[in-house]
């Protein structure tokens, strides 16, 4: 029951918060958050079936979305959320799983993106089937990006990505075929029958049609949740912590670290580029200026943030990041200084996070 | 007379300008203990270290089981049934010590992504199994520790951690076991108690060790035979009671002439 | 193509090679002495021109119109932002991380370098948009038939060539040059035999951003102007000269500097159509290179033990 009640209390929470107008109502629900977040741990909360906390969670989304059924710019924000946080939990496999540092994730982001604006522009092919394109997209080209560095230190795959954040987006800029700086249009999204850019009618009332995004981007959500952490608590999550933990451990056990570390990030760009492509359908186009290298960071951001391993962490760490700066409008100026200074702090003080990652308990006999 | 598991023909290693190990010539039988000392930097570390495959040799060949594994790489050298412990714990310690014995057994689980992500009933009937198999392994050597199997391996003390490498590398059965100064750190009972648990599987497996050692008493008690090396060369072979009569062994150790 | 041509090409080439090699020297010392990668050398490079640039502006309005005295106010002002902003970044972030992950460092500098990118976008008077730099050297040059050799470009080349020599000096002829060494060596034995660790890193962290104000102040006299996200690339090309060189490796990384700039100069002539395509190449073959020998050209210091 007292999960239950958290959790109510918190999509209230979050109502308020999306529907707040004025920034001085926004700043006193923020403040009520820091204290309700400082106490939470004391309340205790927490402990529980698992599968409680994510029906709760699925159900509250569903309650949240019905209430602001005719908000567009809070749909819009919701919808963004969920996508973003399954783009960092790509990122999370590759870094708080593998190891493998990642400073290019805006820019896998964004190749899912024109993966999914050109072949929808150019091409017949089944909408669903171009999210999925846009993951593969994703996924190759970062495969190429880290074989090179496979069997070299940590730095160097860090100096790959951001060449490659860097360089993306000037290459972007440059090619007219990919619609230079001003980008690419995309067509609506439709999914059978579905036309995601129609109002939503049900019955008596009309709603947004981000109500059909939300929807979407909650169902992936569920998928890469399921398989992220899958993943995490198996035999494979154990050797890519092994990988990360120490290589040279784990390579005179057996384990192949490149092949180990491979996979990760494959299928974190596979993950990340999925989530761009829904967004591009979602904003209706694509441009380069989206992708660069301080989004990139912002989602490194929220990893740490988070609390690096940990998808709840994670989620929270989205929210945070992505509603504050539109609904403080003064910060939204100032929130790529001001999330790097959040993260020296969090590495210098509180290096696990907001909601550290919990060992893994496998072989529980239940 | 049987042919030797491990055997060593002029193997040598070289850093740079420095020679850790020079033509080394070494045969170990199977089912036997072997120690192999020497005074600090004398090469013992880095022999393991070219056996096992971290580094290649820079000349010799090392044959195991008939079958010539020098220029392997680790993974390989494991699959062959070569496990070790390290000089300096290389335990994953924010890890379960139930996670990290399964890290040891890697070549006997199932890794795929689609039996890890999908046939979730077959992983978990396999993991029980798995922690059974762990829990069974570490009784051997402290009960107490076997009932602490979900604990991060950080947390437990550092007699424990010894415990759980060596578990590790007892854990997917391998032929050769090569033990790193596994007693450093301990007391003389504590030792003595981890070397006798050592060889209760070292007669289950029908396994085969060898042992770097400081702790002469140890080497003296359990090993059959040992090397000495001194400037990554061999300078003597025998029983204990040989060597450390061996003048240019005493030499190396004590400085007499 | 003609041989002024070929001139205009090497003299461009060099003068990149320069900057590039002394963004390099400075990622080499700290990685050499601390075992990190400061990322936010960079932005300190920028940081270091922004400050000059204020000088300059300051000075300026005052009424002084030397364009000696005014030099040397930049290079004074640049010099003591960027050493001030690297001691602190060691001080303070650096420092107190030592122990973790090397991944946590990396991060922490990346992060510190964007707090100061954006600190300069957003506190500096139009600091989104380029600022004019300043031309403060003379601006005569001599003719050898179509190719004009600048006096500025001259000074430049040889002012930072004096750099790199002093540096060398200072590192292999002074006692704290022989403590950074001991200490890049082999930290613990250094610490033993009374060396002190801390000091020798804030000097380190001075003297590797010194020399980034140099290379800010360059860069701003060669383009006449600097921008808030000059320190990004210059720091992700410093970098991987380094790395090309071989981290920890001083000569390494001066080569690896020459050698990048020559990579993007050929590039930039093999593909005519788009320059955004030769930082492509050059970066393409540095990846090439450091799949083929992952501790650089040279030879990247080793620290791991097993």
């Amino acid at each position: 029951m007292k999960a239950a009640v958290a959790v109510a209390l918190l999509t209230a929470f979050a109502w308020f918060l999306l529907r707040a107008e004025s920034q001085a109502a926004v700043a006193l629900l923020l403040g009520v958050g820091v204290v309700a977040g400082v106490l939470a741990p004391r309340l205790r909360m927490g402990g529980g079936s698992e599968r409680l906390a994510h029906g709760l969670a699925f159900a509250a989304l569903l309650v949240l979305a019905a209430l602001l059924r005719e908000d567009d710019f809070s749909l819009l924000l919701i919808a963004r959320i969920l996508i973003v946080i399954v783009a960092c939990l790509g990122l999370n496999v590759q870094f708080g799983y593998a190891g493998v540092v990642n400073f290019a994730g805006a820019s896998f982001f964004g190749v899912g993106g024109y993966t999914a604006a050109v072949l929808s522009r150019s091409t017949g092919m089944p909408h669903l089937l171009v999210l999925v394109a846009g993951g593969a997209a994703a996924g190759l080209i970062g495969t190429l990006l880290l074989l090179p560095v496979l069997r070299t230190r940590g730095h160097y795959a860090a100096l790959v990505t951001i060449a490659f954040a860097l360089l993306l987006r000037t290459f972007l800029e440059v090619n007219d075929t990919l619609g230079g700086p001003q980008g690419l249009k995309l067509p609506e999204l439709r999914v059978g029958p579905l036309r995601f850019n129609e109002p939503v009618g049900l019955g008596a009332f009309e709603g947004s049609f981000y109500l059909r995004y939300v929807a979407l981007a909650l169902l992936v959500l569920v998928l890469a949740f399921a398989v992220v952490q899958r993943l995490e608590r198996s035999f494979a999550g154990i050797a890519l912590d092994a990988v990360r933990l120490d290589e040279t451990a784990a390579a005179s056990f057996g384990l192949d670290v490149a092949w180990w570390k491979i996979a990760a990030f494959t299928l974190g760009n596979f993950v990340t580029g999925v989530a761009g492509a829904l967004s591009a359908f979602m904003i209706g186009f694509i441009a380069p200026n989206n992708y660069n290298f301080a989004e990139s960071l912002i989602f490194v951001s929220i990893l740490l943030l988070g609390g690096i391993g940990n998808p709840w962490g994670l989620s929270l760490a989205t929210a945070i990041v992505v509603l504050l700066p539109e609904k403080l409008q003064v910060i939204q100026e100032y929130r790529f200084l001001l999330f790097a200074a959040m993260v020296i702090l969090i590495l210098l003080f509180r290096p696990a996070g907001l909601l550290p990652r919990p060992m893994r308990r496998l072989g529980q006999v239940r | 007379m049987m042919a030797p598991l491990l055997s060593c023909r002029g193997l040598t290693r070289r850093f740079g300008g420095l020679l850790a190990l020079e033509a080394l010539d070494l045969e170990v039988e199977e089912g036997s203990v072997m120690g192999l000392i020497g005074p600090n930097g004398s090469g013992k570390t880095t022999f393991f270290n070219v056996l096992t495959g971290i580094f290649p040799p820079s000349a010799g060949k090392i044959t195991f089981a008939g079958a010539p594994i020098s220029g392997l790489t680790p993974q390989g050298v494991y699959r062959q049934g070569i496990a070790r412990t390290f000089q300096r714990s290389r335990l994953c310690l924010p890890l379960s010590i139930f996670d990290n014995l399964m890290v040891g057994n890697h070549r006997h689980l199932p890794h795929g992504l689609w039996f890890n992500l999908v046939r979730r009933g077959a992983l978990r009937r396999k993991v029980e199994e798995s922690f059974v198999q762990a829990r069974e392994l570490l009784r051997i050597f402290d009960a107490a520790l076997a009932d602490r199997l979900l604990e991060p391996a950080g947390r437990i003390a550092m007699i424990d951690r010894r415990r759980v490498e060596v578990c590790r590398a007892l854990i997917s059965r391998p032929r050769l076991l090569l033990l790193d100064e596994p007693s450093a750190g301990m007391t003389h009972d504590e030792t003595a108690r981890l070397m006798d648990d050592i060889l209760q599987v070292q007669q289950q497996l029908g396994l085969t060790i060898i042992l770097i050692e400081h702790e002469m008493g140890v080497i003296e008690r359990i090993t059959r035979r040992c090397v000495v090396l001194n400037y990554g060369r061999k300078i003597a072979e025998g029983t204990y009671a040989e060597v450390s009569q061996d003048a240019s062994v005493r030499q190396a150790y004590l400085g007499l002439s | 193509m003609s041989a002024s041509l070929v001139a205009q090409y090497v003299m461009n080439g060099a003068m990149l090679g320069m900057m590039y090699a002394l963004v390099a020297v400075g990622f080499t010392l700290f990685f050499g002495v601390l075992d990190v990668i400061q990322f936010a050398h960079g932005d300190v490079v920028a940081a270091g021109a922004f400050a000059g640039l204020l000088a300059w502006a300051g000075l300026s309005a005052a009424g002084v119109t030397s364009p000696a005295l005014l030099l040397v106010a930049v290079l004074l002002a640049a010099a003591l932002a960027t050493a001030l902003l690297g001691a602190l970044v060691g001080r303070f972030i650096v420092l107190p991380i030592k122990g973790a992950p090397q991944l946590n460092v990396l991060l922490v500098t990346l992060m510190a370098g964007t707090v100061l990118r954006e600190a300069i976008r957003l506190f500096y008077p139009g600091g989104s948009q380029p600022q004019r730099f300043p031309a403060l050297l003379p601006s005569s040059g001599w003719n050898f038939g179509a190719f004009h050799l600048r006096l500025d470009n001259v000074i430049l080349l040889a002012a930072g060539a004096l750099m790199i020599v002093g540096t060398h000096l200072f590192i292999t002829r002074t006692r704290l040059g022989l403590a950074i060494r001991a200490v890049a060596q082999d930290e613990e034995t250094a610490r033993t035999m009374g060396i002190d660790f801390r000091r020798v890193v804030l000097v380190t962290f001075a003297l590797g951003s010194v020399l980034a104000a140099f290379a800010g102040v360059m860069d701003g006299l060669y383009y006449n102007e600097v921008f808030f996200g000059m320190g990004l690339l210059l720091g992700v090309i410093g970098f991987a000269a380094a790395i090309l060189g071989g981290l920890g490796n001083l000569y390494g990384a001066i080569v690896g500097g020459f050698l990048f700039a020559a990579l993007q100069t050929v590039g930039a002539v093999a593909l005519p159509f788009a320059s955004a395509y030769k930082d492509v190449f050059a970066f393409g073959v540095v990846i090439v290179l450091m799949a083929i020998r992952p501790t650089g050209l040279i030879g990247e210091r080793v620290s791991e033990r097993v």
